[in-house]
């Protein structure tokens, strides 16, 4: 937060699992913001938050709301999907045409912007939770594996034992059968990685030669998944700063 | 390149290469049996069929010619219930797309092949197969090294739909003519005028096929010698199976999944035939000489539905292990019977009735028929529905066949949940589980 | 509601009625031969039922609903069932409710062709038609009358182009699209001249050709069936309508002849023709080309600005033409957005915000 200028405006993103506030200024730099597991009453839990940022800049601020609990924010000014404002995040960060993945706990999405910052194309995963942080997160907990570790387990692979199942229901099973077979658990998660990874490189379809990967969201901060992804892709995968903010970032700047 | 060139090496191919080949590999092979010493029961396995070796060469051959088919033969891509007798004195070369996709899971790329088509938007739930055909044709990949491009495909959707829309794109793909035998799905008895709309259509047939050919319409007896040649196939591949209605059975259900490709490939040519006669023979031997195709018989298990191709040796060595062996197959079975309708005396006519009321084609009123008698005519004591995520017109109804079954003929019945290309759909461990379950309650 | 008019429909008219599974039926047939038709899309919702657990879950909801309503007996205020040969997923239920359980009443079959007009097609397809009617007579006891073929093809034909218009002036029209589509669906189970009706006061709202147009972004739409019928809440609230659509149910169903018919002859080869007229459908051609040039026509038509691929998960026949739709509009340049649904009331919360994403998208397009 260096050359902090006026606050401007707010923006929440109100994600499946997590709830994400920020408060910005004229250049976009991120003056506050929040992070909290998402409550099942998110009017209450908004109106908090932002008692507390109006309280702590000593002002009246536009509102962004975005995130799937977006229409449950009340006083927000300008209410967008996540897809327009994590786009906006990110364009305000990188300043140029970009393949945007971000992957959240429920949702993964690939979103293209255009040299403008236009949203030109996106795609989301469905229902389903193959190909989410959620995959990840229901067989890390089964192998209990904590999530900040993860990482450094994967770097520790000597191989990585492949897991064909996609389905998340399917793949824990078959993990579980990978450990009972004696594989070692670092080539497992390392498989694990590599078929999740596959599953967005999918989603992402054809992409254009020379298209640039940036990352957003929670599962950003495990290196392991960038590593993978840019495998899968066969491109060079940045990680955006502040990746979980992106969306509230985004939002903020739209209200602006 | 010239076409004369493409047939000149064709033909060399199909007459020298291919067969030298082959003789080399039966040297390495009688080399490695010497050390070996063959014909000893394998684990829980009755010792292996000697046939094994020629149908290896066979479908090898098979794939061989088609690298170097294109340009050389018209080359045509089939679907397998199509009537291919009608192709086969136009000198086309026949590829089976089923039946190598079949060979794709087996090899376990069908994962590869299908995150191509994945990638431009084909839904994963579409069947495995279209989606590895396609897929293959997209990257020009295949494990038999490289499939000729087609002149004609040819489409009955006798056993689906589902290849109605995947011929259709890959006419869009190739840009050839598309030929399509609609025989209409048959509720108790085929109207008169739905079998003459499928004699019509083998009459259309033939033209668009010479005309693609650039060669006359075949002559019928040119048909007829065809015809003879298939129907002749198809009984001895009936027999071939038939010998498991001894006890033990002379071979696995599993084996039989393998040994049906030249019924379905090479349909209507004498090699097809002389291979089925050599199998049938050596059964016949097996039977006689009480060797099983599992060593310890106990149980006797239908199968229903296409193979979980990517699973069937871990499958069936889980089997054999209980003693327990797929004895008959209403897959494996379904090419027996087919074509035990085709009639030489009038090809046409009768392939009307052989291509029309196939298994496939039929309401499940006839299917619960035919499964019921299998069950019967092979003594099985249970069954395994295999309800296919990737082939809706094999598992609709499989839910009502099982309580039927179990019922009338009391028997043990499961149905198995699974794919029978794509192991991403199936979660191996739960299916050997659920089967072991399964067989832990005969005792 | 359905059941209470088909009640009506015979206590006052004495009419019989028909169930039908989607999607192309000779509709001219039964109304010729004064049976009434209401058609089957699932219903939406949850099966009505545990009968639906007689088939896997990777069966379409389409049958999977039908199979329930059926079985458990909630169409049983109809005399028969029709079940045309859209797919293998309808055929296999069609013997599976007549073979195994479920469906008591007569049922008849409508085994259209696939694929292109070939002599043989032709042929084969009048040869059904006529066996179709013979069929229905035993239902409704006298056989057909040609005079009244005639005129019932004659009635849809009107059916039909008043449809045209309207949906080709739905851009000036001021309707909400739930309004719009709720009227066009009815014809899904009204007797035809109390549907024309209804067609005809929606046509009188049309303002003049030349009107502005609505406000909203316009968009297209390819797919199956309308449900949820909230996916046209959830555009209208963000401020898009459906300025065309190719959806089996509806506007893939209205049939503008590219040439004159012969209202006059034998009315099954009249039908005949028709069926080789109507838009482009996989459920029963070959054609993909056919079917992409006529979608690339009608976005052109319609001013979209965007299009959006609606299919029902486990539809095969729709599912094998999306990386061929994805890829004509795709080379124009055209934003596209596939949408899965399988008959639920309401639309999953990804699924409002991809719409939602989808038409921001489109919108802030226009601006730059
Ligand atoms: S597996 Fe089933 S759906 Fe696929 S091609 Fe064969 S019959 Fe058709
Ligand atoms: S949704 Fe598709 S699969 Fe289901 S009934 Fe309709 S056409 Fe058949």
């Amino acid at each position: 937060m260096t050359g902090a200028g006026a606050p401007v405006a707010i923006g929440v993103d109100v994600g499946s699992t997590t709830c994400k506030a920020v408060v910005v200024d004229r250049a976009g730099a991120i003056l506050r913001h929040r992070v909290e597991p998402t409550h099942p009453r998110t009017e209450q839990q908004t109106t908090r938050i932002l008692d507390e940022l109006r309280l702590a800049v000593g002002c009246e601020l536009p509102i962004g709301a975005t995130g799937y609990g977006r229409k449950r924010v009340p006083g927000a000014t300008k209410v967008l999907t996540e897809i327009t404002c994590h786009a906006r995040g990110a364009f305000s960060r990188v300043k140029r045409a970009v393949v945007l993945v971000d992957m959240g706990g429920q949702d993964t999405k690939i979103v293209r912007i255009g040299p403008g910052g236009d949203v030109a194309d996106f795609a989301m995963n469905d229902k389903c939770a193959a190909g989410t942080g959620r995959f990840l997160e229901v067989i890390l907990g089964r192998l209990q594996v904590p999530f900040d570790e993860v990482s450094a387990h994967v770097a520790r692979a000597r191989r990585s034992v492949p897991v064909s199942s996609t389905c998340t229901v399917f793949a824990e099973s078959e993990v579980i059968s990978l450990v009972a077979q004696g594989e070692e658990l670092e080539g497992i998660l390392r498989g694990l990685h590599e078929s999740l990874a596959k599953r967005v490189a999918a989603l992402a379809g054809v992409l254009p030669a020379d298209a640039r990967i940036v990352m957003s969201g929670g599962v950003a901060l495990n290196a392991a998944m960038v590593d993978a992804l840019g495998a899968a892709l066969r491109r060079e995968v940045s990680v955006l700063p502040d990746p979980q903010l992106v969306g509230a970032l985004g939002a903020a700047l739209s209200a602006s | 390149m010239s076409s004369t060139r493409r047939r000149v090496e064709y033909e060399i191919v199909k007459r020298l290469v291919g067969p030298a080949l082959m003789q080399v590999d039966h040297a390495q092979r009688r080399v490695k049996s010497l050390r070996k010493r063959a014909a000893k029961p394998a684990g829980p396995f009755g010792p292996p069929l000697e046939s094994v070796r020629k149908l290896k060469e066979l479908m090898t051959r098979h794939y061989l010619e088609g690298r170097y088919a294109d340009g050389a033969v018209p080359v045509a891509w089939v679907t397998s219930g199509f009537p291919v007798e009608v192709l086969r004195p136009l000198g086309y070369h026949a590829v089976y797309p089923e039946n190598h996709a079949a060979l794709c899971g087996v090899q376990r790329v069908v994962p590869h092949l299908s995150e191509a088509t994945e990638e431009v938007g084909y839904a994963r739930d579409l069947c495995s197969y279209a989606r590895t055909d396609i897929g293959s044709v997209m990257l020009q990949e295949t494990p038999v090294g490289r499939l000729p491009k087609p002149d004609l495909l040819c489409c009955c959707t006798n056993i689906c739909q589902t290849v109605l829309y995947w011929y259709r794109s890959l006419a869009a793909h190739f840009q050839v003519p598309l030929v399509l035998i609609d025989p209409p799905f048959v509720y108790g008895e085929a109207k008169p005028h739905h079998r003459q709309f499928v004699r019509d259509q083998l009459d259309e047939l033939l033209v668009v096929a010479a005309r693609v050919a650039k060669r006359r319409a075949p002559s019928m007896d040119e048909i007829v010698g065809v015809t003879k040649l298939a129907r002749e196939g198809t009984r001895l591949w009936g027999e071939c199976l038939a010998e498991s209605r001894n006890k033990p059975a002379p071979w696995t259900g599993i084996d039989g999944f393998f040994h049906i490709a030249p019924i379905v490939t090479l349909r209507g040519t004498a090699e097809c035939n002389a291979y089925y006669r050599q199998l049938r023979d050596e059964l016949r031997h097996r039977v006689a000489q009480g060797i099983g195709g599992v060593r310890e018989e106990k149980h006797r298990l239908l199968w229903d539905n296409l193979p979980i191709w990517f699973d069937v040796r871990g499958m069936s060595t889980l089997l054999a292990e209980h003693g327990f062996n797929f004895v008959c197959t209403s897959y494996t079975n379904a090419w027996a019977e087919a074509g035990s309708r085709i009639d030489p005396a009038d090809p046409l006519g009768s392939a009307v009735f052989a291509y029309t009321d196939i298994i496939l084609n039929q309401d499940l009123g006839k299917r619960f028929g035919t499964l019921a008698r299998l069950a019967e005519e092979y003594s099985c004591d249970g069954a395994v529905l295999h309800s296919d995520r990737s082939c809706k017109p094999y598992s609709i109804g499989q839910l009502d066949l099982k309580q039927r079954l179990a019922k009338q003929l009391d028997i043990k019945v499961m149905v198995l949940e699974a794919d029978h290309g794509d192991p991403r759909a199936y979660a191996v461990e739960q299916g050997h589980g659920r089967l072991t379950a399964f067989m832990e309650s005969f005792s | 509601m359905r059941s209470a008019y088909v009640q009506r429909q015979r206590e006052e008219h004495g009419r019989k009625s028909i169930v039908v599974l989607p999607v192309h039926y000779p509709k001219e047939i039964l109304t010729a031969m004064d049976v009434l038709a209401v058609e089957l899309w699932g219903p939406p919702g949850a099966p009505r039922g545990p009968e639906a657990g007689r088939l896997q879950a990777y069966v379409c909801a389409v049958v999977r609903n039908a199979l329930a309503f059926l079985a458990g007996g909630h169409a049983d205020v109809v005399d028969a069932a029709l079940f045309p040969h859209t797919c293998d997923s309808v055929q296999g239920l069609a013997t599976l409710v007549t073979d195994f359980g479920g469906w008591s009443k007569p049922s008849f079959v409508f085994q259209h062709p696939k694929g292109p007009t070939r002599a043989s097609v032709r042929k084969y397809l009048v040869a059904e038609l006529r066996s179709l009617a013979d069929g229905l007579a035993t239902l409704t006891g006298r056989p057909l009358d040609v005079a009244e073929l005639r005129a019932a093809i004659r009635l849809h034909r009107t059916i039909d182009e008043v449809k045209t218009r309207i949906l080709e002036g739905r851009g000036r029209l001021a309707t909400s699209d739930r309004e719009l589509y709720a009227t066009l669906r009815r014809g899904e189970w009204l007797w035809p001249e109390e549907h024309l009706e209804e067609l005809r006061v929606l046509e009188r709202q049309l303002p003049e050709a030349g009107a502005p147009a609505r406000k909203g972004v316009p968009l297209f739409v390819t797919g199956y069936v309308p449900e949820p019928m909230s996916i046209l809440d959830a555009l209208d609230e963000v401020g898009a309508y459906v300025a065309r659509d190719d959806w089996a149910a509806i506007g893939r169903r209205v049939v503008t002849p590219a040439r004159a018919l012969d209202l006059e002859g034998d009315p099954f080869e009249t039908l005949a023709a028709l069926y080789y007229e109507a838009p482009q459908c996989p459920t029963r051609s070959l054609d993909q080309a056919g079917r992409l040039q006529r979608l690339l026509a009608l976005y052109d038509q319609s001013g979209a600005r965007g299009v959006i691929v609606h299919e029902p998960k486990f539809c095969e026949p729709e599912a094998f033409d999306v990386p061929a739709i994805r890829k004509a509009f795709g080379e124009r340049g055209v934003p596209l957005l596939y949408l899965e649904t399988e008959l639920e009331t309401e639309l999953a919360g990804q699924t409002t915000t991809r719409l939602e994403a989808f038409v921001e998208m489109v919108g802030a397009r226009r601006v730059a």
